[in-house]
C-alpha cells in the first residue's frame, strides 16, 4: 500500500493581524516558512496509517527549494521520501496539475491525504481539483480512516456531526484536525535519519491557470477599541460592571 | 445570468444563497440535496437523495452544461467544498471559495492569510463556481415551496453508511445571540460546564477555539473560526482564547466581543470591546453568581 500526503510550506500563519504586511500582494518575505497546520494533521494521519497497515508513505509538495528543510520535518514524522515540484505559482489549477504530475511519477498510489486547507491561501480547493484530474473520488473534512473488508471506511466531520463513508476505489481525502491526529514531534534520531532520506526534485510543468484575475489584495483595518474593566478589587464588581455595560448597549 | 444553487434543504443556508443569487439573476434554479420539501420559490428545482458530494459531481456537471448555467452557488460547507473543486475541473470553470463579498461585473472577495488579508478577483469565464462563507449575507425569507424533478445519479463512488448528529441542547451556535466560547486556556473538559452555565443564564450557546477542540474537550461542531462555525452573535465571550486571526475570522460579524484572558498582551484584546485581564476562574464563577442573583 502506498500513501501520499500533500504538504505545503507557507509563511508563518501565527503572525498577528496587527503585524501582518504584504509585499507584491503576498505575505512579506521576512516571515519564517513553516508547514501548514492542517497539512501536519494530514501527515500525522498518514504516518498512523503507514504504521497500522505497513504502508509506504511519500510526501509530495509544490514549492521552492528552501522549503526542503521544512519538509524534512514531515519526513522525520514518518515519511520515506519527499517529492518536491519546484515552482512558485499560487494558482490552484497550476498547483494541482503539478501535484498530479508528481503523483503519476510514483507507482501505484492507493490513497492521497491532504490538509483541509492551506495555511496561506485558506481555500480548500487544490486537493479536490487534483482528485478530479486523477479520476479519484474526493472526500473533504475526514477525521478518521480505517480499512474494512478491503475497503476504506472514513469518518467525515460535518456542520452538524459526522458521516461514516465507505469506498473501494482511489481517493483524495482532506484531513481535518481531531485530538487523534495532533502532529507528533519527531525525536532527534528521526530528524537525523530524515536528512538521509531521498528527495526527488522535479521541474514544474506548465498548467492552465484558472480564468480568474486577482485584482488586489488588501489588509482590512482593525480598529482596537477595547475598554479594560477594573479587576484589582472585587471580581463581583467587575462582573456587575460588565453586565451593566452589556445591558446599557442592549446586548443582553 | 442563469444561476444554479446547490444546497441541502436548510432554510438559513439556502436563504443566504438566495440573497447572493439576486446579485446575478431574478430567480435562481436549485438542486436540493437530500430529502424534504424545497422551501422558497425557484425557477426550476431538481432534487437528489444522495448526500455524498463525490457521487454528485458528474451528474451536476452534465446538468450545468445541458441547462447552460453561468453561476453556480454553494455554501462553504462540507457538502459545498466536496462538490466545488472537482466540479470546476469537470467544467474547466473558475472556482472561488469562501466568498464574503460580491461586486458588480463578476468581481468577488475572499479572505486569505487567516483573514489578515482580503483578495478581490474578477471571474473571466462562465460557468463560474462560488462557495459562499456563512453569515456574510442576510438570509432571504423563503416563501412557499417549489416542486422538484428528480436528478438521478449514474455512479455511486462512495457509500454513506451512517450519519451522526451531535446533540446540541438549546440554541444552535449559528443562531445564538450570545456565545460563550472557551479556548485552550480553559484547561480541562470539565471546566466547560462553567461556560455552559453562563450560556444557559444568558440564553446562549457554547463555542470553542480549535485549541480546545484539539485537546478533545469539546466537539468539533462547536469550533468557531474560519474552519469551524462562522457566527454573528450580539455578544461573543472569548475566554482563555488567544485570538489567532483564524479564530477571529469566524467572529468578524459579532457585534461585541468580551475577552477574558490572563495575558494582557493577548491578541484577542485587539478585537474585544470589553477586556478583563484575569484568570477566568476568578471571574466566571462570580459572573454566574451575579447573573443568578439578578435573575
Ligand atoms: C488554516 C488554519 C485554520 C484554522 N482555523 C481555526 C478555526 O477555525 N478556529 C480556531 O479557533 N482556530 C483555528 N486555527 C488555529 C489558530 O491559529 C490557533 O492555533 C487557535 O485558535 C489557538 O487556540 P486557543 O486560542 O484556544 O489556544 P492558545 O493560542 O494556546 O491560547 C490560549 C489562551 O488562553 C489564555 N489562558 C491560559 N490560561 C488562562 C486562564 N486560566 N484564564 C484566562 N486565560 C487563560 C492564554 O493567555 C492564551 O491567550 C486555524 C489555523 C490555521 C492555520
Ligand atoms: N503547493 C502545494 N504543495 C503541496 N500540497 C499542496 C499545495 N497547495 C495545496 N496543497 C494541498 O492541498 C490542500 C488545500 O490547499 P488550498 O486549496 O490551497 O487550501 C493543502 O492543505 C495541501 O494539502
Amino acid at each position: 500500500m502506498h500513501i501520499v500526503v500533500l504538504a505545503k510550506v507557507v509563511p508563518d500563519y501565527e503572525v498577528p493581524a496587527g503585524d501582518f504586511e504584504l509585499t507584491n500582494s503576498r505575505a512579506h518575505s521576512r516571515y519564517k516558512r513553516m508547514m501548514g497546520l492542517y497539512d501536519e494533521n494530514a501527515i500525522e494521519s498518514g504516518v498512523q496509517l503507514k504504521e497500522k497497515y505497513s504502508a509506504s508513505l511519500t510526501i509530495v509538495s509544490y514549492g521552492i527549494k528552501a522549503d526542503i528543510q521544512v519538509l524534512r520535518k514531515a519526513v522525520a514524522m514518518g515519511g520515506e521520501k519527499l517529492s518536491l515540484v519546484l515552482g512558485g505559482s499560487d494558482d490552484p489549477n497550476v498547483i494541482a496539475a503539478n501535484l498530479k504530475m508528481a503523483v503519476e511519477k510514483l507507482e501505484d498510489v492507493d490513497l492521497i491525504l491532504a490538509g483541509q486547507q492551506s495555511a496561506d491561501m485558506d481555500r480548500g480547493i487544490v486537493h479536490g481539483m487534483l482528485a478530479e484530474m486523477l479520476g479519484f473520488a474526493f472526500i473533504p473534512q475526514v477525521a478518521k480512516i480505517e480499512q474494512e473488508d478491503g475497503q476504506w471506511k472514513v469518518i467525515q466531520n460535518t456542520e452538524s456531526g459526522s458521516s461514516e463513508l465507505k469506498f473501494g476505489g482511489k481517493a483524495v481525502l482532506s484531513i481535518t484536525s481531531v485530538p487523534e491526529n495532533v502532529p507528533r514531534i519527531p525525536v532527534v534520531r528521526s530528524i537525523f535519519a530524515a536528512k538521509k532520506k531521498p528527495v526527488v526534485q522535479l521541474p514544474e510543468i506548465e498548467g492552465d491557470a484558472m480564468p480568474v484575475d486577482e485584482l488586489s489584495v488588501d489588509i482590512p483595518k482593525m480598529e482596537s477599541v477595547c475598554e479594560f474593566l477594573p479587576t484589582e478589587d472585587d471580581p463581583a464588581e467587575t462582573a456587575k460592571i460588565l453586565l451593566g455595560r452589556l445591558r446599557e448597549e442592549r446586548l443582553i | 445570468m442563469k444561476t444554479l444553487i446547490i444546497e441541502m434543504i436548510e432554510p438559513k443556508r439556502l436563504g443566504e444563497l438566495v440573497t447572493v443569487s439576486r446579485e446575478f439573476c431574478e430567480q435562481p434554479d436549485m438542486v436540493a440535496v437530500g430529502a424534504g420539501q424545497i422551501p422558497g420559490s425557484f425557477g426550476k428545482a431538481y432534487q437528489v437523495a444522495d448526500t455524498v458530494a463525490a457521487n454528485l459531481v458528474s451528474d451536476l456537471a452534465s446538468l450545468i452544461l445541458k441547462e447552460g448555467y453561468e453561476i453556480v452557488l454553494l455554501t462553504a460547507s462540507t457538502l459545498g467544498s466536496g462538490i466545488a473543486a472537482p466540479l470546476s475541473v469537470k467544467l474547466s470553470a473558475p472556482v472561488v471559495s469562501e466568498v464574503i463579498g460580491i461586486k458588480p461585473d463578476l468581481v468577488v472577495e475572499r479572505p486569505l492569510y487567516g483573514g489578515k488579508a482580503v483578495a478581490t478577483y474578477k471571474l473571466n469565464k462562465m460557468p463560474a463556481i462560488l462557495t459562499i462563507r456563512r453569515k456574510y449575507f442576510e438570509a432571504a425569507d423563503l416563501q412557499g415551496f417549489t416542486d422538484s424533478s428528480p436528478l438521478s445519479i449514474a455512479e455511486k463512488k462512495v457509500a454513506l453508511i451512517a450519519e451522526k448528529e451531535e446533540k446540541t441542547e438549546g440554541i444552535p451556535l449559528e443562531d445564538a445571540e450570545v456565545i460563550v466560547s472557551g479556548g485552550r486556556g480553559i484547561g480541562a473538559a470539565e471546566n466547560f460546564t462553567m461556560l455552559q452555565d453562563v450560556a444557559d443564564l444568558l440564553n446562549g450557546a457554547v463555542g470553542a477555539s480549535r485549541g480546545a477542540v484539539d485537546e478533545g474537550w469539546v466537539q468539533p461542531t462547536q469550533q468557531v473560526g474560519q474552519t469551524g462555525k462562522i457566527v454573528a452573535p450580539g455578544v461573543y465571550f472569548a475566554i482563555g482564547i488567544s485570538g489567532a486571526s483564524q479564530h477571529l475570522a469566524g467572529i468578524a460579524n459579532a457585534k461585541c466581543v468580551v475577552a477574558i484572558n490572563k495575558d494582557e498582551e493577548a491578541n484577542i484584546f485587539k478585537r474585544a470591546r470589553f477586556g478583563i485581564v484575569s484568570d477566568y476562574k476568578k471571574i466566571v464563577p462570580v459572573l454566574i453568581e451575579t447573573l443568578k442573583e439578578e435573575a
